[in-house]
């Protein structure tokens, strides 16, 4: 049942690896003895911590390790997966997987294509992205005073009622082992500090939530002035409790570095998701190309951006990541794929799979995500030629129907734009609409582009992402 | 699917902990195990496009020393020892909780339909031939529905608690489930609606979701103009779109420790009428067949069933035992105890607090989704909605965005309308006129437990702002 290898016991061999290569190798030949066109064991070792605290009190910490190993076994076209804690059970479950495998391809009809992968070039090595402050060296002394710094300066009013700040720090480590030879092992780290504030005046109750983090060590933390965060929340918070109702209707829209994140992970990132593509269930399928927004507006995802939450070396096919700019100039250029969707769509492949841990298989999805900047100087700018208008803030989340095209993101706060200036503060507003529409609304960015608070994304199953980009106008907006 | 010793081997492995636990000298610890057994496939564009096994599982160590606890997990019993440790040194640098103890050991009756054997027995094989009548029943309803995206899977649970006080239970659940995305792209226009069920019982081979999936697909073709002036309206919506609000705002509210802090809309409301006065809410630990029910809770705690609201009034609440140890230390309520509300979401953590089988009624009764359109007159049916987790729980207020969404005039269905906004405070709009459909169908959650919920007729407070 439970697997029996985690860092601290014999199965973690002299060479830092967790797979016993042999063994695994051994497995990756009886899969193609079996008729199996390609087979791949890719493990994945987490070590975490989480802590949280609640108005100023260790509420808890918790330490953990993860080990998960998928199996990947491509027969007839179609694929075969095994997931398990117990690494060492893996190599008695190929016969198994090639058979599902093949019971999935029996059932393909004539007109559907059988699964093939794209050609990728294969690397035996070692690749780890080595934080300036190893995470897992942090004490919990110093975890807890960068926690109270921000529950400090986030809690400094009588209106606050309550302050929960967490930390989540990971070490991840990989091992990709395939039938065509790959054999990798990549490490990297990732740090994120958040803190919800609640306020309560009378009846009157909000919350506001913030967060820092990024690929790294200590140093991420260590990088952001927790105070200003803390008191950024607070004052947010309390402008929240005065603020009023958003209004309703088609009006234009300025969004912070932050919803702008949001607005492109998922009007535009989702939908340009080559496996969503492929089954048909994206509104730019067919459109690569084609012009599909303002000259102004360029997109990239880019998983080499290290300091975004978004950022590793490797995706979980093996391959070296790469910046994908998927709009230039309006114009769509690139789908983000994995090896299956490149060969469907006949292009090359641009590490775009990604896994949530080691028990789970790779899916094409993002990493840090974001729009170039533009021409406007300032959010000044920007908002100097609206007569009435909303200017939204912060990220409480997003989601979209990719087939239709359809998106839904909700902003933290926000205030009223009146005739060039900003007034009310406003709650609750939300921003919906149609990729192919408000991409060719979006008609001002301001210079300054770069990455925003750190997020996650679902897509049955969970990632971290970076998103972000410049401040953005758009000319007409569904706003709620 | 599941090892015959599987239950064997998790209360091995907690004994095992157990033991070195006690030879650490823990005053009180608590051991978890869950081990999982599944087979899934998934579903792309009209076919099967991956099938999928496997299992995972681990172990969580809750320690406690003088009101200080430590929480540490791992997948490997035979490494416990600097877990243990580990745990040990958190309680050692946490503040203490004056009067938090472990549960001491008690009876819990069983809860009937949480593991079928039909399920148990079930291989690849079988969910193949599944997904095959899935897809041809969706291709039988609509020759151009195409089921997009979803999946189906079948798992078994075996889990165990163990602890220093007594308690000692382990068991196996089961679960059965199935989601389908069906779209209709044809004559440029793409409509599309998610159905899913899931359950502890063996599903029918084509549960009635899927014709659902495919009906709402249908009924949202062809939308019709309507002005785009926002404004406020009657809004039906369906049990599956009015869950996912519901889950994210209600639950939390009722959390003992959040009323206590202030945190919920319904704070200083305790005993005063928060609903319309004909709604209940009511708790169900013990549900049998239910998704979230059980015999004991998280933390090894006998579950109940409870009133939350009764008859519009906040009578109750949720509390676990550390929640209730705290508030009650900290001076913020003069008495509180567990309500067998501790809910784990596995081996990682330790218990929070939570509902299990959460269910609204009406004193008045259910009514047939023809009399609601009559009371409702002008107004709109909404299905699903898009956003629903940035639905605020702290306030109640939500903004969300809909597809799947039908103007009634005059009591009748007029046609779809193509996209619209919903927005509104959850809390407000059921605290007016508010009527219940008569079918309870169950439905997930975005925070704890399942929701049991008819369809929902908000007369009052929503703002509907189509595209």
């Amino acid at each position: 049942m439970v697997m029996s290898a985690s860092p601290t016991d014999g199965h973690k061999s002299g060479t830092g690896r967790y797979l016993e290569q042999s063994k695994i190798q051994a497995a990756l030949d009886q899969a193609q003895d079996l008729g199996a066109s390609y087979a791949e064991v890719r493990l994945m070792a987490i070590t975490d911590s989480s802590v949280a605290i609640r108005d100023g009190k260790l509420e808890r910490a918790i330490p953990g390790q993860e080990i998960g190993v998928t199996m990947r076994i491509l027969a007839d076209g179609a694929w075969g997966v095994h997931s398990t804690t117990d690494v060492l059970s893996l190599p008695s479950q190929v016969e198994s997987t090639v058979r599902l495998a093949k019971a999935v391809a029996a059932r393909r009809a004539s007109k559907d294509r059988p699964v093939a992968l794209a050609e990728v070039p294969i690397f035996e090595d070692e690749v780890h992205w080595k934080p300036k402050k190893d995470v897992r060296n942090t004490d919990l002394d110093t975890k807890l005073h960068h926690l109270m710094t921000l529950h400090d300066s986030a809690a400094e009013d009588d209106r606050i009622v309550s302050v929960t700040c967490g930390w989540h720090d990971e070490h991840l480590h990989t091992e990709l082992l395939t039938s065509e030879g790959m054999n990798r092992t990549w490490s990297y780290q990732r740090s994120l500090i958040n803190a919800t504030v609640t306020g309560r005046d009378g009846d009157d109750v909000v919350s506001y939530r913030t967060r820092h983090g990024g690929q790294g060590g200590l140093e991420v933390i260590e990088s952001c002035d927790l105070g200003e965060l803390g008191r950024s929340a607070q004052i947010a918070t309390l402008r929240l409790l005065k603020a009023e109702r958003s209004p309703s209707g088609k009006i234009p829209l300025v969004a912070d570095r932050d919803l702008t994140g949001v607005y492109i992970h998922e009007a535009l990132g989702h939908p340009c998701e080559a496996d969503l593509v492929a089954a048909g269930d994206s509104c730019l399928d067919g459109k690569l190309g084609q012009t599909i927004g303002n000259s102004i507006v360029t997109v990239v995802d880019d998983p080499t951006l290290r300091d975004g939450y978004g950022a590793h070396p490797i995706d979980d096919e093996g391959l070296n990541t790469r910046e994908k700019c998927l709009i230039k100039n309006g114009v769509l250029t690139e789908y983000l794929n994995h090896r299956e969707t490149a060969h469907h769509f006949g292009i090359d492949p641009n590490a775009g799979a990604r896994a949530q841990d080691g028990l789970h298989h790779p899916l094409v999805r993002m990493s840090n995500t974001l729009i170039q900047g533009g021409t406007h100087n300032d959010l000044d700018e920007l908002i100097e030629d609206i007569s009435y208008g909303v200017y939204a803030c912060g990220s409480r989340g997003g989601q979209v129907d990719t087939g239709r095209g359809s998106f839904q993101f909700a902003a933290q706060e926000a205030w009223l734009i009146e005739n060039g200036e900003l007034t009310k503060p406003l709650k609750d507003v939300s921003v919906s609409g149609l990729t192919l529409q408000i991409l060719k609304d979006v008609d001002g960015l301001t210079k300054d582009a770069r990455l925003a608070a750190p997020g996650f994304c679902g897509k049955g199953q969970t990632v971290p992402v970076g998103d972000g980009g410049p401040i953005m106008r758009i000319s007409q907006a569904l706003v709620g | 699917m599941l090892p015959d010793d599987a239950l064997d081997r998790i209360n091995q492995g907690c004994r095992s902990i157990g033991n070195l636990c006690k030879q650490e000298g823990v005053a009180q610890w608590e051991v978890v195990a869950f081990q999982s057994y599944g087979h899934q496939l998934d579903i792309e564009a009209g076919k099967i496009s991956l099938a999928a096994g496997g299992g995972e599982g681990g172990y969580g160590i809750r320690v406690l020393e003088d009101g200080r606890f430590g929480y540490a997990y791992l997948v490997d019993a035979d490494s416990a020892t600097p877990a243990i440790k580990q745990a040990l040194d958190i309680a050692r640098a946490s503040p203490s909780v004056a009067g938090f103890v472990l549960p001491s050991a008690q009876d819990a009756a069983p809860v009937n339909g949480l593991c079928d054997q039909r399920i148990l027995n079930l291989g690849p094989e079988d969910l193949l031939e599944q997904a095959d009548a899935v897809l041809s029943e969706v291709a039988s309803l609509d020759g151009r529905a195409v089921v997009t995206g979803g999946g189906l899977g079948v798992g078994a649970t075996a889990s165990a608690i163990l602890s220093s006080e007594g308690i000692d239970a382990s068991g196996i659940t089961t679960s059965h489930g199935l989601g389908v995305q069906v779209s209709i792209d044809a004559d440029d226009e793409l409509t599309s609606s998610y159905e899913g069920d899931s359950g502890h019982r063996l599903l029918p081979d084509v549960p009635s979701c899927i014709a659902s999936a495919v009906n709402w697909a249908q009924v949202t073709r062809g939308p019709i103009e309507v002005s785009s002036e926002p404004h406020e309206a009657p809004v039906m919506m369906t049990s599956e779109g009015f869950s996912p609000l519901f889950s994210m705002v209600v639950p939390t509210a009722v959390r003992g420790d959040r009323l206590v802090r202030n945190e919920s809309f319904w704070s200083g409301k305790e005993g005063t009428i928060v609903l319309a006065d004909d709604l209940s809410l009511i708790d169900d630990g013990r549900m049998d067949g239910g998704k979230s029910s059980s015999a004991r809770d998280g933390e090894g705690v006998p579950t109940r069933r409870q009133t939350l609201v009764d008859q519009g009034r906040l009578v109750g609440s949720l509390w676990s035992t550390r929640d209730a140890a705290q508030q009650v230390a900290e001076g913020r309520i003069e008495r509180a105890e567990t309500t067998g509300c501790a809910v784990r979401g596995g081996h990682q953590a330790p218990p929070g607090t939570g509902c299990s089988d959460l269910t609204m009624t009406s004193k008045n009764g259910g009514h047939a989704q023809d009399a609601l359109l009559e009371r409702m007159e002008d107004g709109y049916i909404v299905h699903s909605v898009m956003g629903a987790h940035t639905a605020n729980p702290t306030s109640g207020d939500f903004s969300v965005t809909t597809s799947t969404i039908l103007r009634v005039e005059g009591g009748s269905i007029l046609g779809p309308v193509k996209q619209a906004g919903l927005s509104g405070n959850l809390a407000k709009a059921l605290s007016a006129d508010v009527h219940l459909g008569d079918e309870v169908r169950v439905q997930g959650s975005y925070s704890s437990g399942s929701m049991h919920l008819p369809d929902v007729l908000l007369m009052q407070g929503l703002r509907v702002n189509p595209a």
